[in-house]
């Protein structure tokens, strides 16, 4: 029953119920098969085989077979390839190396000023009086 | 003693470890019954049995087989509906 040409019915999987044709016998086990389905090999138990025949050459293209389809009305949905896009650039990773590196001075930059105070109390007291002083001038300047 | 809705076998009860060590008694809502084959009225594998509010979290491949008749009929129901179909097809 199975041979090239043969009109097929699958019933396994999930192109169950999609027409194809034998396009060529692998052994007494598997075929390869094309049309509504991929071009693939499959179980001779997954096919349901139906009366019609095709005159086909063994192991035709698939622009033959979808052709012979479709004057018997069969129609088949025809999958558009997926075009090749452009990987994006690596700009991304750039910015992040950017980020960090920020970050390591900001820290370096606390860091030091952890350090200071732990010098002498004296630096502290200093630090604190010039604080005060801008904060004051600061708010003189706002009510201003 | 537990509170008294609690006290019914209605919810089921799962024992949760806690970080600190101790095992809890969680109460649940009861899971729903598996799905059946419309046809044969067998266990549908590959759909889980789970409560609605988890399976609408699921995706949808991960709900039933990705094949005709996925969820509702059992694959060997589905391929004697298909088959069948074929035939009557072919018949008329």
């Amino acid at each position: 029953m199975i041979e090239v040409g043969r009109l097929c019915v699958k019933i396994a999987g999930r192109e169950a119920g999609r027409k194809c044709v034998v396009v060529e016998v692998i052994d007494s086990n598997y075929a390869v098969i094309d049309g509504d389905v991929k071009r693939r090999k499959c179980n001779i138990s997954h096919l349901e085989p139906l009366d019609k025949k095709i005159e086909m050459k063994n192991g035709a293209l698939h622009g033959d077979v979808v052709d012979e389809l479709k004057k018997l009305g069969i129609d088949i949905k025809e999958t558009k390839k997926k075009e090749k896009t452009e990987k994006p650039k690596k700009s991304g990773r750039k910015k992040r190396t950017k980020a960090i590196s920020e970050g390591k001075k900001k820290a370096d930059g606390k860091k030091e000023n952890a350090k200071g105070p732990k010098e002498g109390k004296t630096e502290k007291t200093e630090k604190k009086k010039a604080d005060a002083k801008t904060k004051g001038k600061g708010i003189k300047i706002k009510v201003d | 003693m537990p509170a008294p809705r609690y006290r019914s076998r209605s919810l089921r009860r799962t024992y949760k470890k806690t970080p600190g060590g101790r095992t809890v008694l969680h109460y649940e809502k009861r899971k729903p019954s598996n799905a059946q084959c419309g046809r044969c009225g067998g266990i549908l594998k590959g759909v889980p049995r789970e409560r609605p509010y988890k399976m609408m979290k699921m995706g949808k491949t991960k709900k039933r087989p990705e094949r005709p008749y996925g969820g509702v009929l059992c694959s060997r129901c589905m391929r004697e509906v298909i088959i069948e179909k074929a035939r009557k097809e072919q018949e008329g």
